[in-house]
């Protein structure tokens, strides 16, 4: 503001549009009319109507399919009940494809900056089919090819009377629960498998102790190698000392379906594996990208001390590289979790799907969908905090 | 000069609202006449239909629309806006979605085979006309799997409809039987799909419908619809709630195709009646003056020549079905759908 200058005309005033003070004014009187405008309409759409999720409480009337290790009877049930059904559903697909998506994504991401020409390709060719392809078309062309590729049971492929494969699932040999070879309790599994745990915490404690010893002394104390020495030492002791209570139990056919065994549904299967891939193929960029954003020089240096390929992949670039990654594949993770709702498309009776029957039944579809957001709030809330946790242990840890 | 901002800025927020207040309680309490009003105002008819049901309501290869759904449709739309019953816009709903879209008023009245029970007639919001259709649920199963009835049905898989009355009979007629059974959801071409590759054993559906699909798949002779039904599954009309006048047309329309039919009034002779009724029933009927007299006018928001124009459209109740049900191989003789002379429960109150 210097009016001092003398001899100019003083400035003509500025139009009141062009007044920074009026735009603002104007832009602020707008956003606050609009969402004025919009509160008022939600408010004027739910009201008058009554709410309450005592609806929940009901008996389910409906049955869903695709359980496992519950079988969980609609009729008798309470809706909400049946909702956990569905939650549960929702749980295997997601724990499964976050495991699987993990391991293939690394792998292809890896695959992908591999010296070999023709790995490196076929890595790419991967990533570009299966992430530029809408997941919803990947899903139900999954369950296509399942349904209708796949023989009928009664002609089901079968792979030594051990794995069968049908458009009714892939059954495969599945650990049941077994009283052993003294004939004892079903519940000598659950001691068998508390025995495996405490195996598994003593050789953390172990490997711990000479990863120490080893720091501290210079001399090898073979860290890992003990562990799993100590670890697969006492789960076999244990087994055979409770008299393996523990059989797998090998698939048979029996009229139109299979019995015993696990049998992996057309629905689950189609699910799991669009999701899978779909997710391994933007994690697989995501590895790719956190690697070659490593130095050079840790490369070289690796190089340079003479350690093997496998080790400069696992003891030099991956743990540097992870730190990268996490960010972005925790956000990989929480699409997948939410992407699972595609179960809709394959029929598969997961949270959304179960959510939908009720809300079919007796309207409340405020309440019902308030209730999936915050259930799929929750579930990627919880990966979050797993996630995060992981994130700040690996970014403190020095390599 | 921040405070002043705000002010102003609430100034012009609340200046909104009473604008938005204005433009809205203009429809708020006066629903009556208002599907009829927007019906006329808009000039076309939008009809729900599920459009992927042989025989009830088919979107044809060329987009039209075919099927006895279809049908009551175009007699709706011929008694409110004339022009043959060619005024409507069929709007193919998915079954999760289809009373949502009628609450929200995207459709005007919903023909899609959908059933009538006490839970939708006190929640949903919605009132139903007058029943076009009297069906149960059933099963179709292999033609060699050796299954009569759900007797035989022990431990199977079933592909349902979800979101649907059949899915809670066929739980609760399982859970009486006390067996056990494995359902699958989906959408009927889903259903359809599953169990023509051997996904499930069963499926189970309105019997109309499942005889009516079965009848179009190419290898028909390898399934059968067993004789068996479960449940009452009586289809009508849906409009929405508290719009009685909507509600009076769309049923009297329907009464009025099975009162022709009782009348022997039908679409080829439906004019030459009204110009020389033979009694006063059919000259009330089709709103032509009987000896001389006036011509009845019952006071619906119709003229009363409303039941002539649906008639010329689509003949009487009989003919659509002959036209439509009938060519899926789903007989009339001997069921419920028959007139009540014939045997069946069809029955409409008298026009006068």
């Amino acid at each position: 503001m210097t009016t001092m200058t003398g001899g100019l005309p003083p400035p003509a005033p500025t139009p009141l549009f062009f007044r920074r003070g009026f735009r603002n004014l104007l832009a602020q009187g707008v956003y606050v009319g609009v969402t004025a405008l919009v509160i008022f309409y939600v408010v004027q759409a739910l009201g008058g109507r009554e709410y309450g999720f005592g609806f929940l409480n009901q008996p389910a009337a409906f049955d869903v399919g695709n359980q496992w290790l519950i079988n969980v009877d609609g009729t008798t049930n309470t809706r909400f009940t049946m909702y956990l059904v569905g939650i549960w559903a929702t749980a295997r697909v997601v724990m499964v494809t976050l495991l699987l998506s993990t391991v293939l994504g690394v792998a292809v991401g890896v695959a992908r900056l591999s010296p070999n020409w023709l790995l490196s390709k076929m890595a790419m060719l991967f990533v570009e089919i299966f992430r530029n392809m809408p997941l919803f078309v990947q899903i139900v062309l999954w369950y296509a090819i399942v349904l209708f590729g796949l023989p009928q049971i009664q002609n089901a492929l079968d792979l030594g009377d051990t794995f069968f494969l049908s458009n009714r699932g892939i059954a495969v040999p599945w650990p049941e629960p077994d009283g052993g070879l003294y004939g004892g309790p079903e519940w000598l599994t659950a001691v068998w498998a508390a025995a495996v745990a405490a195996a598994a915490v003593a050789a953390w404690f172990v490997r711990r102790r000479r990863q120490e010893l080893e720091r501290e002394t210079g001399q090898p104390h073979y860290p890992n190698r003990w562990g799993i020495r100590l670890f697969a030492g006492g789960a076999l002791v244990s087994f055979l000392a409770l008299g393996l209570p523990l059989t797998i139990d090998v698939p048979v056919l029996s009229g139109t379906d299979y019995a015993e065994g696990l049998t992996l549904r057309p629905e689950f299967t189609a699910l799991t594996l669009g999701l899978t891939i779909y997710t391994a193929s933007f994690i697989a960029e995501i590895v790719r990208a956190s690697i070659q954003a490593l130095p050079k020089g840790q490369t070289e240096a690796a190089n340079a001390i003479g350690l093997s390929g496998y080790q400069r992949l696992t003891l030099v670039i991956l743990p540097q590289a992870l730190r990268q990654m996490i960010p972005s594949v925790t956000n990989q993770y929480l699409n997948a979790s939410k992407n699972s709702s595609l179960a809709y498309g394959v029929s598969y009776a997961d949270l959304f799907f179960v959510a939908n029957i009720i809300q079919n039944k007796i309207g409340h579809a405020v309440e019902v969908f308030a209730l999936i957001i915050v259930t799929y709030m929750l579930m990627s809330l919880a990966i979050s905090v797993v996630m995060n946790f992981l994130n700040s242990r690996l970014t403190l840890t020095r390599v | 000069m921040t405070r002043r901002r705000w002010g102003l800025a609430i100034v012009a927020a609340i200046a909104l609202l009473a604008a938005a207040c204005g433009g809205g309680s203009g429809g708020g309490d006066d629903a009556d006449g208002e599907v009829l009003r927007s019906v006329l105002d808009r000039g076309e008819l939008r009809c729900g239909v599920k459009g992927s049901h042989p025989g009830f309501s088919f979107a044809n290869p060329d987009g039209s629309f075919s099927g006895f759904d279809v049908e009551f449709c175009r007699a709706i739309a011929a008694a409110v806006l004339g022009n043959d019953g060619e005024d409507v816009a069929f709007v193919q709903v998915p079954s999760a979605t289809r009373f949502e879209l009628l609450n929200t008023r995207q459709i005007d009245v919903l023909i899609r085979t959908t059933t009538v029970t006490a839970e939708r007639d006190a929640s949903l919001g919605l009132e139903f006309g007058p029943i076009t259709f009297y069906t149960g649920q059933s099963f179709a199963v292999r033609a060699d799997s050796g299954i009569r009835s759900t007797a035989d049905m022990d431990g199977i898989t079933i592909c349902v409809q979800s979101a649907t009355t059949t899915e809670q009979n066929l739980s609760d007629h399982f859970n009486e039987l006390g067996y056990d059974y494995t359902p699958l959801g989906g959408e009927d071409q889903e259903n359809q799909d599953a169990f023509a590759t051997g996904r499930c054993d069963a499926w189970t559906g309105d019997q109309s419908n499942l005889i009516s699909r079965i009848s179009q798949l190419p290898n028909a002779d390898e399934f059968r619809v067993v004789d068996q039904l479960i449940s009452k599954e009586p289809l009508a009309p849906f409009v929405i709630d508290g719009d009685r006048q909507w509600k009076d047309v769309v049923s009297w329309v329907v009464y009025g195709l099975i009162n022709a039919e009782e009348l022997g009034v039908t679409r080829e002779n439906a004019a030459a009646l009204a110009a020389d009724p033979p009694n006063a029933a059919v000259a009330r009927l089709l709103g032509a003056p009987f000896k001389g007299g006036e011509v009845a006018d019952h006071g619906f928001a119709v003229d009363p020549q409303f039941l002539r124009r649906a008639l010329l459209a689509t003949g009487n109740y009989g003919e659509i079905y002959e036209r439509t049900v009938a060519r899926v191989g789903v007989p009339r003789e001997g069921t419920l759908n028959a007139l009540v002379r014939d045997g069946g429960v069809l029955y409409a109150p008298p026009y006068r």
